[in-house]
């Protein structure tokens, strides 16, 4: 799996892609990327152990509100994308 | 009634006679100013067959109640006029600092009337108007008109003007104030060239009282620390500007790639986005009068041969000289923007003319005699050079001005421009933002993405979450963000702030300042009203449903890749239900109801 990060998200990770072994659902794979990222991360990407509303989510373009939120189901060669809420135009 | 000064200027460039006059209120109320009351004003009495560069034609400034008051982001007015590049009612929008000056000096709006024989410009010193000649000033470009201007009448007022765009009739040339705000789409620039007017140089003294202050302030600051405290206003714009939209809308497949025909993913976006644009060349951000958010960019290209330095690129200038033209060379889209700002022209449409030309020698139907060079997809040179020969009118820039469809049309191919009524859509493929495609083709001033903005429902979540790839719901939520957004920016506060606070704080603030005891469902439907005043002087300029259309691509060629793969834009099944959400009819015509309902006739 392929995990990209966006905007100030990439100031927690140090990175703005990494590849990552496969996890079944989109919570197992944000509790592990938790754990690697630290008290940060977790605080932006978590928000009383639901999913934040400053974080957008998409898993091959598709925005997690419109699959099954955390609880999607990811396969191998998924490509993950998360940034905070932005706007513009 | 308050938030207004209550005067007009009347300026007739034939005669050279200048009249003050008082403010419509009646009319105030209804249309509340700026974009609505100008519109009003103009359709009042401009025929709307009125060919656009005809003295017949009038160009009107109007500020908001709203307009240089504390409210947040309160530096907006409107420049109205019949559009040369879509034949629609023209009405573009700009920031800066201009428009609240205008009110200090006393006055609500201009409305310019009949044309010049010779270059002029408007001098207005508080009570003191002069028509001014302008000669001296007639081929500079708007750097330096402004610096000439401030110099002139002293670094204290606020210069309005165009560029050698404006003065050449480019049809897409913007009317840029502050050097880098433009009321920037449909070539009201030309317009105002088209008078020989070169510009506005405005200094007042006075101030703008409000009916309820100690209630206005209250909201304002309520509105502001809501803005402050939100993720988008208060973190993201400032920090990124516009272009951070580059990325989501990559990642979401909905990011149109070389002139729309490599579907919505281009492989060099990130090369190009406000990540990239933050980290390598962002100087300082920058924000227009009274504004907390600051999504204004101040760049520098530090050496090489796009060394340059000014404003943007905002997102959809991005995205038009980038994935658009296939361009992933940062550099020399911040340079040809930056050229837009010089020559007075739009970026959108420019990098989207480009973007055609470039399919069309791909395809051999233009050739490198005919453009003097070639002109591939991905030519960071070309978009540079481009523009600068259009915003001139030298050698195929000629062409260029334009704009796509008459460019395309003049060789046999109109499918190949991306636009409606004439007008270039901009950074949002309506294949994978099906409620995007429904606002392109109802937009009263052709392809356009202020006119409702379905992008923050359904790819940023603002204010609801809607799935971007069906059609369910797209049609009744346009309705509401087309309204909405005629409120604001008759109001005179910056779109934006409505990623922060919505219609109870704006009527709140109009309310409080205008003395006038709107609901809110009374404010949203001002909005409404405006609408179908832009869409009534439409019908009667000769549009008919059969404009209300997408480009074929977006309608029979399926997206390529990404999560919209195999769709195309579903717009016959939204139009339909568009039209009935609107109270119009099936040929999408307001009915006598709806009319009466909103007080229109």
């Amino acid at each position: 799996m392929i995990v990209k990060y966006f905007a100030y998200i990439r100031d927690y990770t140090g990175a703005k892609e990494i590849e990552i072994d496969h996890f079944p659902t989109l919570n197992d794979l944000l509790l592990k990327l938790c754990e690697r990222y630290g008290s940060k991360f977790r605080n932006k990407i978590f928000s009383n152990g639901n999913l934040s509303n400053e974080i957008i989510i998409l898993v091959n373009g598709r925005n997690i509100v419109h699959l099954q939120g955390l609880d999607t189901c990811l396969s191998s060669d998924d490509e993950i994308s998360i940034f905070p809420v932005v706007a513009g135009g | 009634m308050l938030g207004f000064t209550g005067k007009l200027l009347r300026v007739n460039l034939t005669d050279k006679t200048i009249k003050k006059e008082n403010l419509n209120l009646e009319d105030a109320k209804k249309y509340i100013g700026a974009r609505g009351l100008g519109t009003k004003y103009f359709m009042n009495e401009v025929d709307p067959k009125v060919e656009p560069f005809s003295p017949d034609n009038k160009l009107i400034f109007m500020t908001g109640p709203l307009t240089g008051t504390l409210a947040t982001s309160s530096g907006r007015y409107e420049v109205v006029a019949k559009a040369p590049l879509t034949g629609t009612i023209g009405a573009s929008n700009s920031g800066g600092h201009f428009g609240p000056e205008l009110k200090y000096a006393g006055y609500d709006g201009i409305i310019f009337e009949g044309k010049s024989e010779k270059p002029v410009y408007l001098y207005i010193n508080d009570d003191e108007v002069e028509i001014r000649d302008a000669e001296h000033l007639w081929g500079k470009n708007v750097f330096e008109t402004t610096d000439m201007l401030l110099e002139e009448v002293g670094d204290d007022a606020r210069v309005a003007c165009i560029g050698p765009g404006g003065e050449k009739l480019v049809l897409f040339a913007t009317v840029m104030n502050d050097k880098h705000r433009a009321a920037g789409r449909s070539g009201l620039g030309a317009v105002m060239g088209s008078k020989n007017l070169k510009a506005v140089a405005v200094k007042g003294s006075k101030s703008v009282q409000v009916a309820k202050p100690k209630e206005f302030l209250e909201i304002c600051k309520k509105s502001r620390k809501m803005l402050k405290d939100h993720p988008v206003t208060g973190g993201g714009l400032p920090t990124y500007g516009t272009e951070i939209l580059v990325n989501i809308l990559n990642q979401s497949g909905g990011l149109p790639t070389r002139n729309w025909k490599d579907g919505g993913i281009f492989e060099h976006a990130d090369e190009t986005s406000g990540e990239t644009l933050t980290e390598k060349y962002l100087v300082r951000n920058k924000g227009c009068f009274g504004c907390n958010m600051g999504c204004g960019r101040v760049t520098r290209i530090p050496e090489g041969k796009f060394k340059s330095f000014g404003e943007g690129p905002e997102y959809e200038a991005g995205w038009s000289y980038g994935a658009d033209c296939g361009v992933r060379n940062l550099e020399a889209i911040c340079k040809a923007n930056f050229i837009c700002n010089e020559l007075g022209i739009d970026p959108i449409t420019m990098g989207s003319t480009i973007a055609c030309a470039m399919e069309m020698y791909e395809k051999g139907i233009l050739t490198r005699e005919e453009l003097g060079r070639d002109l591939p997809f991905g030519d960071d040179e070309g978009i540079v050079e481009f523009t600068r020969m259009t915003g001139l009118r030298e050698g195929f820039g000629d062409k260029l001005a334009m704009g796509s469809y008459r460019m395309a049309e003049s060789y046999g191919h109109p499918e190949l421009s991306m636009s409606v009524k004439k007008q270039e859509m901009p950074a949002y493929d309506g294949r994978c933002l099906q409620g995007m495609g429904l606002e392109y083709a109802t937009s009263n001033r052709g392809g356009c993405h202020v006119r409702g903005y379905l992008t923050s429902p359904e790819i940023l979540g603002i204010p609801a979450k809607l799935d971007p790839l069906v059609t369910d719901e797209k049609a009744p939520w346009l309705k509401t963000f087309q309204d909405l957004t005629a409120v604001v920016d008759s109001a005179g506060i910056c779109l934006f702030t409505t990623f922060g606070i919505g219609l109870p704080e704006i009527s709140e603030m109009l309310r409080t300042a205008m003395g006038v005891d709107f609901t809110d469902e009374e404010v949203l439907q001002a909005g409404e009203r405006i609408w179908n005043l832009e869409k009534l002087f439409n019908l009667e300029a000769g549009f008919t449903k059969d404009d209300d259309r997408l480009p074929d691509r977006l309608l029979k060629e399926p997206m390529p890749a990404g999560p919209a793969k195999g769709l195309v834009n579903q717009l016959d099944v939204m139009l339909k239900e568009y039209y009935e959400v609107r109270g119009w009819d099936e040929n999408g015509i307001p009915t006598e109801e709806k009319l009466k309902e909103l007080s229109i006739k």
